[in-house]
């Protein structure tokens, strides 16, 4: 019987010792917290939607509408032009430029809608998803992926042979794939497939030109964050299936392009824009045309000055009850 | 000797009692506006996920919140908030620690309001500060409601911002927390 009573109590006394343990409510909340499953996503891998010129695996916030204006200078330097080449003032002052102008929506925290007007009575729609997020926790991803499409209609003066609108009409899908190393360094892989309906030139291989609608091209880009508002950028896109020596359908003289996309930037997050400066061996504005009709040549030191200016409105409140 | 027993016996029985008469949630609700002209919602941000107790015998309060909960209408900002301000990956909550001066456990039994307040340590961005705060208790339907408006002072906890920023941005930045408990008597 005392050993039981002892037991008893002994019992009830350590009961209360745990009770008292619990005296720490902060600390008890701490605990509680700590024992909690986390998962760490991974957010902003880039500033900005796009590395440079190329998609980046970002999409504006849920609820959240960009505005983004993107303005392509002309060459910094053309072979030949000589001292006309500096009244040109690096190509700021040449009168050729490409301005993209561009709304796009987050309806979802994965998925994008976007309009874009991209110079030369061209436009563009798109869509990007976001398939995975890069995260650790519970599940490990290692990589952010993001499915990219647009459609580009190209409404400028000028009947091609066969003048339909579907024949106005290209493509480009691509495959974002990128992973955020550390707070400063993020990388991203970017195959890419551009589409065109109808191309008023065909391959020499095929007399046909089945093969000068399709460019296939793989890209990479990287960000290194060097303070938390500054940012290096770096893309560099190659296509795979050599989209030169075409045959011009109207003349049948050789319509050459280049391969490369290059381009060098810095990321200026001033607190309510971003700010991207970039040189870059294209002054085309569109990704379409810098992936598959790139008339720069960065061989020949064809670069020109760019500049992107992103701005997001936040549509849809979050917060409904503001003090 | 039994006396002794049973004595000791309620004793440790009566603050087994004591000890647990706690409350908690993790539905504390608390939103800010940094925003210089109070009327302009685009800064405002507020988290749904804040866990807090109360024990009522020692009025005693804790409140812990992660700071990823916090939600902003601008999700640019929110980025900010996490990378550049708060330092989120590193710091991950903020936490109250205190008590509640002029609470008395009686309030809790019928329904009405009362204006109490709040002394203790805030703790945010790895910084803590005293803090001390009025705060209204509103009894209704068994559930106790605490409200609290209070400003806080961002350099006053390391946060360092820019100053192209500052001149947008309240001095004081005010927060306002809503904490519900559903009482159990």
């Amino acid at each position: 019987m005392k050993k039981i009573t002892l037991f008893i109590i002994a019992c009830l006394l350590l009961g209360q010792f745990k009770a008292m343990a619990q005296d720490d409510l902060l600390g008890d909340l701490e605990k509680e917290d700590n024992a909690k499953p986390k998962q760490n996503i991974t957010t902003g891998t880039f500033k900005s939607t796009r590395v440079i010129n190329m998609q980046s695996v970002e999409i504006t916030g849920k609820g959240n509408l960009q505005f983004m204006i993107s303005h392509h200078f002309g060459n910094i330097w053309e072979n030949g032009k000589g001292w006309s080449n500096l009244a040109e003032f690096a190509g700021l002052n040449g009168g050729v430029a490409n301005t993209l102008l561009s709304l796009d929506y987050s309806p979802t925290t994965w998925g994008n809608v976007g309009l874009a007007l991209t110079g030369k009575a061209q436009y563009e729609l798109w869509g990007k998803l976001k398939l995975l997020r890069q995260q650790t926790g519970e599940h490990n991803i290692p990589v952010t992926l993001d499915w990219f499409s647009t459609m580009h209609i190209d409404c400028s003066e000028g009947a091609s042979p066969e003048d339909f609108v579907w024949n106005r009409m290209s493509y480009l899908h691509q495959l974002l794939i990128a992973r955020k190393f550390s707070d400063k360094l993020s990388l991203q892989l970017t195959p890419s497939y551009v589409h065109y309906n109808y191309t008023p030139y065909y391959g020499p291989k095929t007399a046909g030109g089945k093969d000068a609608n399709n460019v296939f091209s793989v890209g990479i880009g990287g960000r290194y964050k060097f303070t938390s508002k500054k940012a290096l950028t770096f893309e560099y896109s190659r296509q795979l299936n050599g989209y030169k020596n075409l045959l011009s359908t109207e003349t049948g003289g050789l319509v050459n392009y280049n391969p490369d996309l290059i381009s060098l930037g810095y990321d200026w997050d001033t607190g309510g824009h971003i700010f991207q400066f970039y040189v870059s061996s294209t002054t085309a504005a569109s990704n379409i045309t810098q992936l598959s009709r790139n008339t720069s040549d960065f061989k020949q030191g064809n670069f020109s000055l760019g500049f992107t200016i992103n701005r997001s409105f936040g549509v849809k409140k979050v917060v409904k009850t503001a003090p | 000797m039994k006396h002794i027993l049973l004595l000791t016996l309620s004793i440790i029985l009566g603050a087994s009692v004591l000890n647990a008469q706690t409350y908690k949630t993790r539905e504390g609700y608390l939103t800010f506006n940094p925003n210089k002209d109070q009327s302009h919602k685009d800064y405002a941000a507020a988290s749904k996920e804040a866990t807090a107790v109360l024990k009522v015998e020692t009025a005693e309060v804790a409140l812990l919140v992660p700071m990823k909960t916090f939600h902003f209408n601008n999700a640019l900002l929110e980025e900010h908030f996490n990378e550049n301000y708060l330092h989120t990956d590193k710091i991950p909550n903020a936490s109250y620690k205190g008590k509640l001066i002029g609470f008395t456990k009686d309030m809790l039994a019928k329904d009405g309001t009362y204006n109490i307040s709040s002394e203790g340590q805030i703790t945010l961005h790895g910084v803590t500060n005293s803090f001390k705060s009025p705060v209204k208790l509103e009894v209704k339907n068994k559930v106790a409601t605490f409200y609290c408006d209070f400003p806080i002072q961002a350099d006053k906890f390391n946060i360092d911002i820019p100053a192209v920023v500052k001149p947008k941005l309240a001095d004081q930045t005010p927060i306002s927390a809503t904490i519900k408990f559903q009482l159990n008597q």
